[in-house]
C-alpha cells in the first residue's frame, strides 16, 4: 500500500474521492429524473384534464409501498453505524433486511404495474407514469444488487470500522433513490 | 517492438468483437422466440433487434475484460489492490484492449475521433457536391437526406469524442495526477463508443434515416430502422460523456497536485471542468429525450402524439435543454487549448488569468440558460421569447472576455508563427466570426428572418471549426511531441493550413450570402432561377479543399509519428506540468508529484517556475 492510500484510508468517508464521485453521480441522476419531472409537469400543464378520464391510482397500496422504503432507508442507516463501530453481524443483518425491503418494494410495485388500469400506450400521462416509475424502479434495483454484492464481501470479513467505504458509498445511493421516490409519490400521487 | 509470442486472445477487442457478435445473434433469436411465446408475430425488426443490440453489447463488454474487477472484487473477496492486474501486453497491443493508462485512452479516444472526422467531412463534401447544380447531381433526395442527417450526428459525435480524448491526454498530466480518479470507469467510457461507432456505420444499410441530427418527432417516430440505430448510437456516445464529465470533475476537484490551487491551474483545466460539469448534468436530458422517441418506436407510448395529450414541443425543450449546452461542450476545450498555446507562442503571461478561467465557467451557467432560442420559429411559449434572447446575447459576454484576453496576450509578444500558433490564431478569427454572426440569431425578429438556412448553417461550422475544430489541429501538432516524442512535419503543416484556412473560408463564407438569399438548410434541391447556383459551386470547391486537408493531417500524423524529428522533452519551452516529464510521457507520469508554486503562465518573467519537479523530471531521457 502506497503511503497516499494509507493517508486516504484515514480521513473522513465523506472527504474521499469515491464518495465525491458518487456525489457527482447523483447530481447528474437528479438531472436524469429532473428531465421526466419536466416533462410530467410540462404534459400536465398543456392537458386539459389530468390525469385523463378513467385513471384510477392505488394511492392506499403505494402508500404503504413508500413506507416499506421509509423503512429500508433506516435499516440502511443502521449498516452505516453498525460498521463504523466495527459490528459485522448486525452490518449483515441490516443490509439483508435493506434488500429485503427493497425487494418487497419493487414486488408491490410489479404488482400495481400489472393491475393498473391504463397502459403505457394508452395515453400521454401512461407513457410518462410508467416511464418515471419504471426508471424509478431500474434505480432500486441496481441498489439491491450493489447491496447484494457488499453483503458477499461482508460475509467474507472485508469490511471493519476502519475500512468500509464502499458502504458509506451505497448508503449515499440508496439514500437517493428513496429521496428520488418521495418526489415521484408527491408528484404523480399527491399534487397529481 | 513487436512480439511474435504474443498470444493474440490476450488483446480486448480480438476476443469481444466475435463476442458481441455472436450475441447479437442470440438476442435476436431469443426475442423471436419470446414474441413467438406470448403469440406475438415473431420477426419485427425494430424490437427484435434493440434486444440484440443490448444483449451484444454488454457481451463484448464483458469478453473485453470491462467487468474483471468487480467479478474479483465480488466473488473472490479480494481487497482493491490485489484486484488490480498490471498489464504485459506489448504497447501496441494496449491500444486495443481494456487498458487503464489516461495516456493511452486519450489516444484510443482521439484516433477514433480522427476516423469520424474524415468520415464525416467525406459525406459533408458528397452533400456538397450534391448540391453544385439543382436536381439530381450524384444522388437521389432521400440518399441526400440520410447522408446530410448522418454527417450531422457524426460530427457531433465525433467533437464529443474528441473532446474527451484531449481531456483524458492531458488533464492528469496537466494537474500532477498519476491518472484519472476512476479509470475502470475511464476505460469503460472510451469502450461505449465502437460500439456507437458501428451502429452510426450500420445505420445506411439498415434504412437510414432523414430527421438531421436533431430527430423531431413526429418525423423521427415514422423514420426508417436507420433511426434506432442512430438513437442507440447516440444513447452509447451520451453515457460515456457523462460517466467522462463525472471523472473529470472528480480529477479536477480531487486529483491536483500538492500546491496547486484552482488559480494556479493551466486553463486548460477550467475549461474541463466547466465542459464536464455541462456534460453530466445536461447530457441526461438528451437521452431522455431520445429514449422517449424510442419508446414511442417500440412500445407505442404516446409521449408526443397530440391525439393522446402528448406535446411535440416537450421534445424541443428537452431535446435543446441538453443540445445548446452541448456546443459550448464542444468549444470550451478548443478555448483551453488557444488559452495554454497562445502565451506560449506570445512569450507572455496569459492576460486576465483569472477572468479567462472563471469566464469558462460563466459561459457554462449563462449557456444553460439559452436553449429556447432554437425554437424562436417552433411553436413555443410565446413569453419565453425575451428572457432567452436576453440571455442569449448576454452569453457572448464571457465569450468577449476570453477572445479580448487572447489578443491582448499577444500583443507586444515575441510571436513565433510555427503550426500550433498559426492554427491557434485562425481558431479566434474563425471563432469570432461564427461568435458575431450568432448575436443577430438571438434577436428574435432577425432569427425569424434567417432561421432554417444556411445563414444557420454557416454560423454554426463557424463556431464549431473557430472553437473545436481548429483548435484541434493546433493541439495536434503541439501536444504529438508529448504523445509520441516526435515533431510533426512542420512544412506539411503548414501547407495544411494553408489549404485548411483557405477551403474553409471557401466553404462557408458563402453560406451567409446564400441563407441570407432564402436558400433553406437541409434541402435537397433548388430552383435553377434562384440565384444560389454560383455560390454553391464555390462553396464546393472550398469543400474539396478542406477534405484534403484533413486527409493531409492525416498522413502528417502517421509518417509523423514514424519518421518525424525527435522532440525532447520540452520542445516548446512551455511551463505546464506535461513539458516537465520525458516525452513520450513515461507510464506513472511523475515519479513523486510536483510541487505547485504559481500559475504556469510566467512567460518573459524571470526566474518563474510554475512547479518544482523532484530529481531526474525535465531533464529526463534528453
Amino acid at each position: 500500500m502506497t503511503t497516499a492510500q494509507a493517508i486516504q484510508k484515514m480521513e473522513r468517508p465523506s472527504a474521499s474521492t469515491p464518495y465525491f464521485g458518487m456525489l457527482l453521480f447523483l447530481v447528474s441522476e437528479s438531472f436524469l429524473f429532473g428531465a421526466l419531472f419536466w416533462a410530467y409537469y410540462y404534459l400536465k400543464v398543456k392537458s386539459p384534464v389530468w390525469p385523463p378520464e378513467g385513471v384510477h391510482l392505488e394511492t392506499a397500496l403505494v402508500s404503504a409501498n413508500t413506507a416499506i422504503l421509509l423503512i429500508s432507508a433506516a435499516s440502511m442507516q443502521a449498516a452505516i453505524l453498525a460498521i463504523r463501530k466495527g459490528h459485522r453481524k448486525r452490518l449483515m443483518l441490516a443490509l439483508a433486511i435493506t434488500i429485503l425491503l427493497g425487494s418487497a418494494f419493487l414486488a408491490i410495485k410489479g404488482w400495481e404495474w400489472v393491475h393498473s388500469d391504463f397502459r403505457p400506450w394508452d395515453h400521454a400521462y401512461g407513457s410518462i407514469y410508467f416511464t418515471i416509475t419504471g426508471f424509478h424502479g431500474i434505480h432500486v434495483l441496481g441498489g439491491i444488487l450493489l447491496l447484494g454484492a457488499l453483503l458477499v464481501r461482508a460475509g467474507r470479513g472485508l469490511f471493519d470500522a476502519r475500512r468500509h467505504l464502499a458502504i458509506e458509498v451505497a448508503g449515499l445511493y440508496w439514500h437517493y433513490v428513496d429521496l428520488v421516490w418521495i418526489a415521484v409519490f408527491a408528484t404523480i400521487f399527491i399534487i397529481r | 517492438m513487436r512480439n511474435p509470442g504474443i498470444n493474440v486472445l490476450s488483446i480486448g477487442l480480438v476476443r469481444a468483437v466475435p463476442a458481441g457478435l455472436a450475441a447479437v445473434a442470440a438476442g435476436v433469436g431469443l426475442a423471436v422466440l419470446i414474441r413467438r411465446a406470448v403469440g406475438a408475430p415473431g420477426w419485427n425488426p425494430g424490437p427484435v433487434l434493440a434486444v440484440g443490440t443490448l444483449t451484444g453489447i454488454l457481451a463484448y463488454m464483458v469478453a473485453l475484460g470491462a467487468f474483471n474487477y468487480w467479478v474479483r472484487w465480488i466473488l473472490a473477496g479480494k481487497r482493491p489492490e490485489e484486484a488490480e492486474t498490471k498489464t504485459d501486453l506489448p504497447r501496441w497491443a494496449r491500444y486495443f484492449s481494456f487498458d487503464l493508462d489516461h495516456k493511452v485512452i486519450g489516444v484510443q479516444y482521439l484516433v477514433t475521433a480522427l476516423i469520424m472526422l474524415l468520415f464525416g467531412v467525406t459525406l459533408g463534401f458528397l452533400m456538397r457536391y450534391e448540391l453544385t447544380s439543382p436536381g439530381r447531381t450524384i444522388m437521389g433526395p432521400n440518399m441526400y437526406n440520410h447522408i446530410m442527417s448522418l454527417h450531422g450526428i457524426n460530427q457531433i459525435a465525433m467533437i464529443l469524442i474528441g473532446v474527451s480524448g484531449l481531456m483524458n491526454f492531458l488533464l492528469p498530466l496537466m494537474l500532477g495526477a498519476r491518472d484519472m480518479p476512476f479509470p475502470r470507469l475511464n476505460a469503460f467510457s472510451y469502450w461505449l463508443l465502437p460500439p456507437a461507432g458501428a451502429l452510426l456505420f450500420a445505420s445506411l444499410p439498415a434504412g437510414g434515416f432523414d430527421t438531421g441530427w436533431t430527430v423531431y418527432p413526429p418525423l423521427s417516430v415514422q423514420a426508417p430502422l436507420g433511426m434506432q440505430f442512430m438513437i442507440l448510437a447516440v444513447y452509447l456516445v451520451g453515457l460515456s460523456s457523462i460517466l467522462g464529465g463525472i471523472n473529470f470533475l472528480t480529477l479536477v476537484f480531487k486529483g491536483r497536485a500538492p500546491g496547486m490551487s484552482l488559480f494556479r491551474m493551466p486553463i486548460f483545466g477550467w475549461a474541463s471542468m466547466a465542459t464536464s460539469l455541462l456534460q453530466m448534468t445536461f447530457t441526461q436530458f438528451i437521452g431522455m429525450s431520445f429514449l422517449m422517441v424510442l419508446l414511442e418506436r417500440l412500445v407505442g407510448m404516446a409521449f408526443f402524439v397530440p391525439s393522446s395529450g402528448g406535446n411535440v414541443v416537450l421534445y424541443q425543450h428537452l431535446f435543446w435543454f441538453y443540445s445548446h449546452p452541448a456546443v459550448y461542450v464542444f468549444v470550451l476545450p478548443g478555448f483551453g487549448i488557444i488559452s495554454e498555446i497562445i502565451p506560449v507562442f506570445s512569450r507572455k503571461p496569459i492576460f486576465g488569468y483569472a477572468a479567462v478561467g472563471l469566464s469558462s465557467l460563466g459561459i457554462a451557467i449563462g449557456g444553460s440558460l439559452v436553449w429556447a432560442h432554437h425554437m424562436f420559429a417552433a411553436g413555443m411559449e410565446p413569453w419565453l421569447r425575451i428572457p432567452i434572447m436576453i440571455t442569449t446575447v448576454l452569453v457572448a459576454v464571457p465569450t468577449g472576455v476570453k477572445v479580448f484576453a487572447w489578443i491582448s496576450t499577444m500583443w507586444m509578444g515575441k510571436i513565433r508563427l510555427e503550426t500550433p500558433m498559426l492554427f491557434a490564431s485562425t481558431a479566434i478569427a474563425v471563432f469570432l466570426i461564427g461568435g458575431l454572426t450568432g448575436v443577430p440569431l438571438g434577436i428574435v425578429p432577425a432569427d425569424l428572418y434567417v432561421t432554417d438556412t444556411y445563414y444557420i448553417v454557416g454560423h454554426f461550422h463557424h463556431t464549431m471549426f473557430g472553437g473545436f475544430v481548429f483548435p484541434l489541429m493546433a493541439a495536434i501538432y503541439y501536444w504529438f511531441p508529448k504523445v509520441t516524442g516526435r515533431f510533426m512535419n512542420e512544412r506539411l503543416g503548414r501547407v495544411h493550413w494553408a489549404i485548411m484556412t483557405t477551403g474553409f473560408f471557401t466553404t462557408f463564407l458563402p453560406f451567409f450570402w446564400l441563407g441570407l438569399n432564402g436558400l433553406r438548410r437541409r434541402v435537397y434541391d433548388y430552383d435553377p432561377s434562384d440565384p444560389f447556383q454560383t455560390l454553391n459551386i464555390v462553396s464546393t470547391v472550398g469543400a474539396g479543399l478542406l477534405v484534403t486537408s484533413f486527409f493531409l493531417v492525416a498522413i502528417n500524423i502517421i509518417t509523423s509519428a514514424i519518421w518525424g524529428l525527435r522532440a525532447g522533452a520540452n520542445p516548446w519551452r512551455a511551463k505546464t506540468l506535461e513539458w516537465q516529464v520525458a516525452s513520450p510521457a513515461p507510464d506513472e507520469n511523475f515519479e513523486t508529484p510536483p510541487r505547485v508554486v504559481d500559475t504556469p503562465y510566467g512567460y518573459g518573467r524571470p526566474g518563474s517556475v510554475h512547479a518544482i519537479m523532484s530529481t531526474g523530471g525535465a531533464e529526463g531521457d534528453n
